[in-house]
């Protein structure tokens, strides 16, 4: 989920603030020392995450693009000026414009804003931008709710009570409102110090930038790992089922399917499998190996030759399914979970995931002795319209072409027999069904007229068909239920030409 | 309202048609059917052009409606068709099994067109609105489901729906009269719903009017917008010429009514009809649920992705390109979405080329067209088990790219992993689907059964090939296959006692065991070592499972009595023993064994160990962790040379064979005995030098199954 950190830096992040030891400290300072221990912490514990920097006042500027080069976001940080007055909303839709262009309208983000609660002043003030929410053109449209998902974190380098004092506050909350709920205001306890501003930013990163660690276990097999991005809990049916379903910490392999029975499913989201070492325990499942006692390896180096789970899944990997709803896959040569939307059944052609058991207990193998089978993907029970020849005469040519077929036929008698009554009965329950008798009678002429028309040289057989078939028209045509059930069908009048018959030939 | 939510208005849709004389009316669309007649020269009298009536263009177009909603939504989006007259004909229920157009289609056969001589005064489509809103009423078996699932919070399980009335309405006020109508009765059969356990009072209620009238006459009734009659009901009203009017208006509404969107396929390259060896392109539009646009929607771009045609507002279709597959190997793609498609012109021949290639299992790209700049892939079409489904591709930059090597990571330096016995294990535990309600003896569902079963593949799984000595040895196969199933029948135990027999004969004859020389200095643990080990092994993999029944107790109790003894026995066994004749043979039978069934395994070189008999192996090249296995014919010859002795003494009892066994074993180790009783082994070993036929370390000698 990547981070953009959205820093102000109008003048007021400036003002000093009221020290009572030596050194006189600006709101600025603290920002950056807060933005310093966040970065810190994600080169250390969270060093995947793309984090970019955008500075604002009355215009914005992005200082570093998306990056896992957190030095260089630090240094960009140190080398901040001052600039004019805040205006939020244009710097908000820079931020969209930013996460947009690089990761597309699906994927997840998480906003970082650093301000002093001084929300500017007149035009482009987060107040004026509020005010006047309603009253905007399609193409003015004030950038929040952001059309990717995204968490807003609100940092404030002030306190309650100052925010509270305006109306700074409430327009914070609204804007959190605006998206959807989904963030958080942070404010400094206290006096407005390093100490509190440490505080407020180690609670910002308990709340989103602890990484997730589970452990994947296959029946006895287990391997601690960590799952990157971390999974974010995800609402099912607000209506029904209001309670947001998690990932759990322990991902259990239920068992194994084919990458090609699973078919490029469609996923919420992909996360990375990076299996780690837990405290020095590291030796839990390497008895066999190597005991070099001359010289201590470092705990990584230790980690890296212990046998892991996770390696030996990575290496022999085709598809794995767990749990409920995730699944890994190697792309890239990557362990790769992916989270299936939450359900009995997030893909119609596995069934429902609950159902699925080892192949062993089939009476026979599903996938034949030499894998030549699969007992994927599952057949629904009804076919679709455009694989059952279904007839639709909502244009006229779709009635014409269907006509044509039968008169087509009609000329081929007695060789196409068979097809020339397929497509008479398809016509016949078409009409049946939509109550277009004038249609059966009208074809009923047809065929009597190209009777008439038959050169001498026809079959004695094609003349007695078409007059049979005819008849037998006319006679659905007058509701007469012996003759206009939906599920009669006129058969081949069984006529005796030398020998042999048209139902023979069929 | 959102349709993905579990019970909104388009969980149950009410059809009331009009079934009353003057629907018999012709919609005076006429068409023509006698095409081929003008080709064929004179004297040939045209049919006269048929024309459909209003009920008939009432019918198929809502047939049309519901092929589309099915073909999209196969479950949970349900339809109850009624037809209206003298009284009111149910065609169907909200059952699962009777959403069907073909079940529609036979019941709709049965009713036929309305009869015009029938009374027009006691015909009215009133019974039908009448019964549409008490069907509405009707629990459907997916809110009964919910229900019994959220017992504490089932009032969150709502009731909406939706009536779709085609009829042919007088004027305003009758459209009006019609509305109260339906008003009144969601009042009433609330009230009854309330004091019910079987129904439920309707939360939400939206009442579509359509208006047919046919062609060239004018409307009596005007159109108009959706309007709150009261808390519960809402109405509009469209009034729509029969014929094609209707159709679009009805494939509009299908649209709005399930979140619809329309994507055309377009370049899609088809052979020509009259002219098999040309082709020309072709556009097909599909029908889906809008979130496959979402990316587009979001992102503006919906007009620059190549939307056209926008006759009437909303029929608004996204255009993607058809890349021509190459290949149709299996590859995972990263999508977000998958949605099922329903073909607006199903039976045209453009359309039914792209259904039929999809559906015969090929999959298609599509393109993203864009004025400049590279080509972007942002959908696919594919079917999986006859249902074609458009996915949706992620095409901007993944947040997951340079992930860290899996090889600096932990576990990442260890080179002999198991890779070939895991994905053996895998292909194991691959999974299946089996019916519902399906539970073993003791209750387990099917997937706890797949996981019960992956913990006892794994009670005993060590993860490198220098962990474990058993593992890499053919021989131990059938024992190590069975040992894991949850029961073993008697065949079962006789086959593992078979391999324990098997493993003892091939200590009696000093085979050497594939036993890993990681970590040890020299050429590693003596041959009578290396069979503790394995013994010590096999009890372990054993004992593992012991619990799960008596006869993989037997099991266990074959090992034990067959494997070699612990040192101290032997050492009292040593004497007094002629065994020298025995020995010998055995070494020798051992050797031809290991000639012949060890020809590509290595051997540590120790050159100051090496007999003139083994020299022809040591030249062989030691193999790494990662070189091929070594042949499979190992172990058939290593069973074919040691059975055919056993069986040519003629039939032997059971027990018979386990003694001879036991007593060879215990001959045949006296002579490494003596060197346990020192800690590092090293004295005893210089000593034993000469006797210790092939026991050079092999590694990774396990044959490929």
């Amino acid at each position: 989920m990547p981070t953009v950190v959205l820093m102000d830096s109008s003048l007021s992040m400036t003002r000093p603030v009221s020290q009572e030891g030596s050194e006189e400290f600006q709101r600025k300072n603290l920002a950056v020392h807060g933005l310093t221990m966040l970065f810190e912490h994600m080169a250390t514990n969270y060093k995947l995450e793309f984090t970019s920097l955008v500075a604002f006042s009355s215009l914005w500027e992005l200082m570093v693009p998306f990056t896992r080069d957190y030095n260089t976001l630090q240094e960009a940080l140190s080398n901040l000026e001052d600039y004019d007055k805040t205006c939020l909303e244009s710097a908000l839709h820079g931020v969209s414009n930013i996460v947009q262009q690089e990761w597309g309208s699906t994927c997840p983000c998480q906003v970082v804003l650093v301000t002093d609660g001084a929300l500017g002043i007149g035009r482009g003030s987060l107040r004026h931008s509020l005010h006047t929410l309603k009253q905007r053109v399609e193409d003015k449209k004030f950038p929040l709710p952001f059309p990717f998902p995204a968490k807003m974190f609100i940092m404030c380098i002030a306190n309650v009570e100052e925010l509270q004092s305006t109306d700074a506050m409430d327009n914070l909350e609204q804007l959190i409102g605006l998206n959807g709920g989904e963030g958080q205001i942070f404010t400094m306890e206290g006096p407005l110090c390093l100490k509190s501003v440490q505080s407020m930013f180690g609670k910002l990163i308990d709340q989103a930038y602890t990484p997730f660690y589970a452990v994947l276990h296959c029946g006895n097999l287990a391997s601690d790992v960590q799952v990157f991005p971390r999974p974010e809990p995800v609402l099912v049916d607000e209506e029904v089922d209001p309670i947001p379903k998690a990932v759990q910490t322990d991902l259990e392999i239920v068992g194994f399917i084919e990458i090609a029975d699973i078919s490029s499913p469609p996923v919420l989201s992909r996360h990375l499998v990076l299996p780690i070492a837990v405290n020095k325990e590291v030796d839990e499942v390497g008895a066999g190996t190597t005991e070099d006692a001359e010289e201590e390896p470092s705990a990584n180096q230790m980690a890296g030759k212990s046998p892991n789970f996770c390696v030996l899944l990575h290496g022999s990997l085709k598809f794995v399914l767990l749990n409920q709803n995730n699944f890994y896959s190697k792309k890239k040569s990557n362990l790769m979970m992916s989270l299936f939307e939450p359900g009995p059944e997030p893909l119609p052609w596995l069934g429902k995931i609950s159902q699925l058991g080892p192949i062993s207990d089939a009476a026979e193998n599903p996938y034949g002795e030499d894998d030549s089978k699969s007992p994927f993907p599952l057949q629904p029970k009804n076919k679709r319209s455009y694989a059952q020849n279904v007839t639709v005469w909502i244009k006229a040519n779709g009635l014409q072409t269907d006509v044509q077929k039968i008169l087509r036929n009609a000329r081929k008698l007695p060789e196409k027999t068979q097809t020339f009554y397929k497509e008479l009965n398809r016509l016949r329950k078409a009409a049946l069904a939509f109550g277009f008798w004038e249609l059966l009678k009208g074809v009923a002429e047809l065929l009597e007229r190209e009777c008439t028309l038959l050169p001498d040289s026809a079959h004695p057989d094609a003349a007695f068909q078409l007059s049979h078939a005819a008849q037998q028209l006319k006679l659905a045509s007058t509701g007469d239920s012996q003759y206009s059930a939906f599920n009669h069908n006129i058969t081949p009048l069984h006529t005796d030409f030398s020998g042999g018959g048209a139902g023979d030939r069929m | 309202m959102d349709v993905s939510m579990m019970f909104s208005v388009s969980h149950k849709t009410a059809f009331v048609v009009d079934h009353c004389p003057y629907m018999a009316e012709s919609s005076r669309q006429m068409v023509e059917c006698d095409m081929l007649t003008k080709s064929r020269g004179q004297g040939v009298i045209p049919l006269a052009p048929v024309s459909k009536s209003l009920w008939t263009c009432a019918v198929e177009c809502s047939m049309e409606y519901c092929r589309i909603l099915y073909d999209v939504y196969p479950t949970r989006k349900l339809v109850h068709y009624i037809v209206s007259d003298s009284e009111f004909h149910s065609l169907n229920s909200w059952r699962q099994e009777d959403q069907s157009t073909q079940e529609l289609m036979a019941a709709l056969a049965s009713v036929g067109p309305p009869n015009p001589r029938e009374d027009p005064e006691c015909c009215s489509v009133l019974h039908g609105l009448v019964a549409a809103v008490e069907s509405l009423c009707a629990i459907t078996q997916y809110q009964h489901e919910a229900r019994r699932t959220l017992m504490d919070v089932a009032d969150r399980v709502a009731n909406r729906g939706r009536i779709i009335c085609l009829t042919n309405a007088k004027s305003d006020t009758h459209v009006r009269m019609l509305e109260d109508c339906v008003s009144e009765t969601i009042q009433e059969q609330n009230k009854l719903a309330a004091g019910s356990d079987r129904l439920m009072p309707i939360q939400r209620c939206e009442l579509v009017l359509v208006h047919i009238y046919p062609q060239g006459d004018d409307t009596l009734v005007s159109d108009r917008s959706r309007k709150e009659l009261s808390s519960v009901l809402s109405s509009e009203v469209h009034s729509v010429r029969a014929g094609r009017h209707l159709a679009s208006k009805l494939n509009i509404l299908v649209q709005q009514h399930f979140d619809l969107a329309s994507t055309t396929i377009t370049n899609i390259p088809m052979k020509e009809e009259q002219h098999a060896n040309t082709s020309a392109n072709y556009d097909v539009e599909l029908l889906h649920h809008r979130d496959a646009h979402l990316e587009f929607i979001k992102s503006g771009d919906l007009h620059m992705a190549g939307s056209t045609s926008r006759d009437s507002g909303l029929k608004e279709t996204v255009t993607l390109k058809w890349c021509t597959p190459r290949t149709n190997n299996v590859e995972l793609h990263y999508c977000t979405g998958a949605y099922r498609i329903s073909p607006v012109d199903v039976n045209s021949r453009p359309s039914s080329c792209l259904t039929n290639f999809l559906l015969n299992g090929r999959s298609v790209l599509l393109e993203q067209p864009r004025k400049s700049g590279s080509k972007v892939i942002s959908h696919m079409l594919s079917s999986h088990g006859g249902e074609i489904f458009l996915h949706v591709l992620n095409s901007t930059r993944s947040t997951l790219e340079d992930p860290p090597s899996i090889s600096e990571g932990c576990g990442g330096r260890v080179t002999d992993y198991r890779i070939t016995d895991f994905g053996e294990f895998m292909r194991e535990n691959r999974l299946t689907p089996f019916s519902e309600g399906v539970l073993d003896a003791s209750g387990r569902t099917s997937s706890e059964r797949a996981k019960a079963q992956l913990e006892r593949h794994t009670r005993y799984w060590p993860m490198i090939i220098s962990q474990t000595t058993i593992f890499n040895m053919q021989a131990v196969v059938p024992l190590a296959n069975l040992i894991v199933k949850e029961s073993l029948s008697e065949e079962d135990v006789l086959t593992c006692q078979k391999t324990v027999f098997n493993l003892v004969d091939m200590e009696r004859k000093n085979d050497p065991l594939p036993i890993s020389t990681v970590g040890s200095r020299g050429k590693g643990p003596k041959r009578d070592e290396q069979y503790r080990i394995m013994w010590n092994e096999l009890e372990t993999l054993v004992k593992a499972h012991v619990g799960s029944s008596e006869r993989h107790q037997r099991v266990l109790e074959c090992i034990s009595a067959c494997r070699s003894k612990p040192p101290e026995e032997e050492e009292r066994k040593k004497r007094g023993r002629k065994r020298e004749d025995k020995e010998d043979k055995a070494e020798k039978n051992g050797k031809d064994a290991d000639e012949k069934a060890w020809p590509d395994s290595e051997r540590l070189k120790g050159p100051q160990e090496r007999e003139k008999e083994e020299q022809t192996e040591s030249e062989m090249i030691k193999d790494s962790p990662d070189s091929p296995e070594p042949l499979n014919k190992k172990p058939r010859l290593m069973s074919e040379e040691i059975q055919p002795p056993q069986k040519s003494k003629g039939p032997v009892s059971l027990l018979t064979m386990w003694t001879n066994r036991i007593t060879a074993t215990s001959r045949k180790h006296e002579v490494f005995a003596g060197r346990l009783n020192s800690v590092n082994n090293k004295a005893e070993l210089y000593q034993h030098l000469k006797e210790d036929n092939g026991m050079d370390l092999h590694e990774n000698g396990k044959a490929t199954r």
